[in-house]
């Protein structure tokens, strides 16, 4: 069964060698190996995941001596099945889609060759096989994002993505040699039975060796999943084909949750890491929010909303949910993927009709008319701040009563609490003729969304990590003192509902003039509208660096 | 005897300023043929000399070797003549077999270390031919000047693709596996010298990017399409596809040694 993980990979590589072997001679049809390849690859990936599903051991294949090794085990398996899957759904969309571009069946190679690097990526047992898989996906990404050879600003864009992962390989192979120094092997296993005999392994100045490596991993999997300073290629590069987007944003962007999963025997070994991996998921997750609300492009929007959501990820992964980052990613890639590949039928229907329903909710939120009659707000403000909690710690509680040991759990409860106290916050004075009704079906909804939400991870929890013991050491690396915890947790309820206060308060009283706050309202604007210049300052950097360049070369005489 | 040694070496493996005049010489040779000898032979002595010294060179000389190297990768995100970019690109790979003489495990005795000298040199072989092409079909290889060959020469843009990726040490060609040996091996010994190696990696993919950005890309020019300028034949285009093929497979060979 282990040697089906090395079909999966060589799959996808030979229909792609296939294709482009017979494009001369088979002009467009060659594409049909590339789609037989890509089903095959996923029938077998379906197969894998069965067995993993089914108690199957963890193994591993060998292709080479010293490098070579891939990896059957349930994360590895799972992250195989969806690849395959997304690679497959990309596949078919682009038979048609791509179908008048030049260079069809080239689109089709780099397609197989992605997933296969994809593929090798997330079975790779050791650092070597991992090094090379993380390396190619960027180069091949530059070439599907420049598809259009005739577009230079796609390649411009292209190139900025293939800096940022470039940018982004090189903390990992650090780690790599670190860790090959250390213990003397390139297996990931191996590297990871180490670890656990000796995590107080000392490196270069006598730094720790798990702190370091895990922060260097930490690094390559924010350029991987455009985080904040790392981001600016995921909302420019949208002139790349639809598919390629879809590819991207449901896949590959998700790499660096999957990259931190591998590594979690490494991140349970640190003191600390974790918790600023929190914090730069955090940060990305609030400024890509914000930048997503300020665009005026809805291609940059979806953009900064795939970063907001990669900020999630990471975040998650920093409080000990690593499962859940996975989940995560799985649940992304598919709202993500249809999003992408919607998007041309939907703008297409939404010319003949915008088909937007002129119910309650459009009354609400589209013409801003809300209800004339309200309930007590005593009452409201009862039902948004109860109503929510109660329902997260019941849900929780079904699957895991010691619940509030782990600070990672009530960090993800607090989110959830917010999200959910928010939305009723937001909606109690919809224009309705039964408000109590509205209020049930909201509530309702929201139950199920979280039931299932933590039914899934929980299912994603036992599958990925069985070891209970492992998962408790995972939320354990992540946590911090308890009274820190504490005070913290207080501190963001108080800020929180204060907001709230505030917003209500603004909304009952209105706006009288211009207030001491609106000029700097405006300024926040202006620095948001154009991207924290970000983007701006990276773009001066590098023609500074080209500036310089040029004057050696003429002062040196082109020599 | 060792000071000269060094100077023979620092000339071969070029470090700045003795690496002017192989930039220099490589500018006068006008024929393909020649240019091509010079990038699979100029490595060699030098590899030699430090084999015969039999010595970890000083860390002075590995800084000023890594900061050539340094300096070539910049000077080429400038430059738009492929057959220079071609000539600085050499010139910054080949100060980096200084560090990989010094920390790499696997190159007791020199022959390894010709090996990865020939790994290294094998894709400016291709590019230098390619440059050569370029010139005779369209009058210089100059990026930018006649973008767009993807769609009027994509045989021949296919295999600048190739040889740029290979130059630029993408994986599985042999120069992808001496830098990561050779980082990997620096680390513990030089940790600022391995992190100048990953630099130098990084400023390679950027000036390749944009070397590939002026030729390939964009809208075929006007004159093009007027005819001028004919693609590789289909034979030549599948022997150099095969040969490039063999450099894969010697990096895959080359990278057993690393452990």
């Amino acid at each position: 069964m282990e040697g089906l993980v090395a079909v999966v990979f060589l799959l996808p590589l030979a229909a792609g060698i296939a294709t482009y072997l017979a494009a001369p001679a088979l002009k467009r049809d060659s594409v049909r190996i590339s789609i037989v390849g890509m089903v095959a690859t996923c029938a077998i990936a379906a197969l894998l995941l069965g067995s993993a599903l089914a108690g199957k051991p963890v193994g591993e294949v060998r292709l080479g001596a010293s490098w070579g090794v891939l990896l059957f085990d349930p994360l590895s398996a799972l992250m195989a099945f969806v690849v395959s899957a997304i690679s497959l759904i990309v596949h078919v969309y682009s038979i048609r889609y791509m179908a008048e571009e030049p260079g069809y069946p080239r689109f089709f190679v780099l397609l197989d060759l992605m997933t296969a690097a994809l593929l090798l990526m997330v079975s790779a047992g050791d650092l070597i096989t991992l090094l090379i898989a993380w390396h190619l996906i960027g180069v091949l990404l530059y070439f599907l994002l420049g598809h259009d050879m005739t577009s230079r600003s796609a390649h411009r864009y292209a190139a900025w993505t293939l800096l940022t992962y470039r940018f982004g390989d090189l903390p990992l192979l650090l780690a790599a040699g670190l860790l090959y120094h250390a213990f003397g092997t390139w297996s990931l296993p191996d590297i990871f039975s180490h670890l656990d005999s000796v995590p107080d392994t000392r490196t270069l100045f006598g730094l720790p060796l798990a702190d370091t490596a895990a922060a260097l991993v930490g690094l390559a999997a924010f350029a991987r999943s455009a985080q904040f300073l790392l981001h600016t290629w995921l909302p420019y590069t949208m002139s790349g084909p639809t598919p390629v987007s879809a590819l991207m944003h449901a896949g590959i962007v998700n790499a660096g949750g999957f990259l931190i999963n591998r590594f979690a025997p490494l991140f349970v070994t640190t003191h600390g890491v974790l918790h600023w991996i929190f914090f730069v998921g955090l940060v990305t997750a609030v400024i890509g929010s914000v930048l997503m609300l300020a665009q005026n492009d809805i291609k940059k929007a979806l953009g900064y909303s795939t970063m907001g959501q990669m900020g999630f990820m990471i975040m998650e992964c920093g409080v000990g949910a690593f499962s859940l980052a996975v989940y995560h990613l799985f649940a992304h890639g598919l709202f993500k993927g249809t999003l992408f590949l919607g998007a041309g039928g939907v703008i297409s229907e939404a010319r003949k009709d915008d088909g937007v329903p002129k119910d309650d909710l459009y009354t609400f939120v589209i013409e801003r008319r809300p209800a004339r009659r309200r309930q007590p707000w005593l009452l409201m403000a009862a039902v948004t701040l109860a109503v929510p909690a109660i329902i997260l710690v019941l849900a929780h509680w079904l699957v895991a009563n010691d619940l509030f040991q782990k600070q990672g759990a009530v960090i993800l409860l607090f989110f959830g609490w917010v999200t959910g106290a928010q939305l009723i916050f937001s909606t109690y004075r919809m224009r309705t003729e039964n408000t109590w009704r509205l209020m049930g079906m909201i509530l309702f909804s929201f139950t199920i969304v979280v039931v299932g939400y933590t039914l899934i991870s929980h299912a994603f929890d036992v599958f990925l990590y069985p070891d209970p013991a492992f998962r408790d050491r995972i939320y354990g690396a992540a946590g911090i003192d308890i009274l820190w915890f504490d005070v913290l947790v207080i501190l963001m309820t108080l800020v929180v509902v204060f907001g709230w206060l505030a917003a209500y308060y603004a909304e009952q009283n209105g706006r009288h003039g211009e207030t001491r706050f609106d000029a700097l309202w405006r300024g926040f604007y202006r620095l948001v509208a154009r991207e924290l210049f970000v983007a701006s300052l990276y773009a001066r950097f590098s023609a500074a660096l080209v500036g310089i360049a040029t004057r050696l070369n003429v002062l040196l005489r082109w020599s | 005897m060792t000071s000269v040694g060094y100077l023979v070496a620092a000339l071969f493996l070029p470090l700045f300023p003795m690496s002017m005049l192989f930039n220099r010489l490589l500018a006068r040779f006008p024929r393909v043929r020649s240019r091509m000898g010079l990038f699979l032979l100029w490595p060699q002595p030098g590899v030699l000399m430090l084999a015969i010294l039999g010595e970890r060179p000083p860390a002075w000389m590995l800084w000023w070797a890594a900061a050539t190297s340094v300096l070539y990768a910049l000077r080429g995100v400038a430059v738009r003549d492929l057959s220079l970019w071609t000539g600085y690109m050499a010139t910054s790979a080949w100060a980096l077999l200084w560090p990989a003489a010094a920390f790499g495990a696997f190159t007791e005795g020199g022959a390894a270390l010709a090996w990865q000298a020939l790994g290294l040199s094998a894709p400016f072989l291709l590019l230098a031919w390619l440059a050569g092409r370029l010139e005779s079909e369209l009058g210089a290889a100059y990026a930018g000047m006649c973008g767009g060959l993807a769609q009027t020469l994509p045989r021949l843009s296919g295999l600048l693709v190739l040889g740029v990726l290979a130059a630029v040490g993408t994986p599985p060609v042999p120069g992808f596996f001496t830098l990561l040996a050779t980082t990997i091996h620096a680390l513990p010994a030089s940790a600022g010298i391995a992190l100048v190696i990953v630099t130098v990696w990084l400023l390679w993919a950027w000036s390749g990017a944009r070397i590939l950005q002026g030729f390939v890309v964009g809208s075929a020019c006007a004159d093009s399409e007027s005819g001028f300028g004919s693609d590789l034949g289909v034979t030549a285009a599948r022997l150099l596809g095969l040969a490039f093929a063999a450099l894969v497979l010697a990096g895959i060979g080359i990278s057993g040694e690393m452990t």
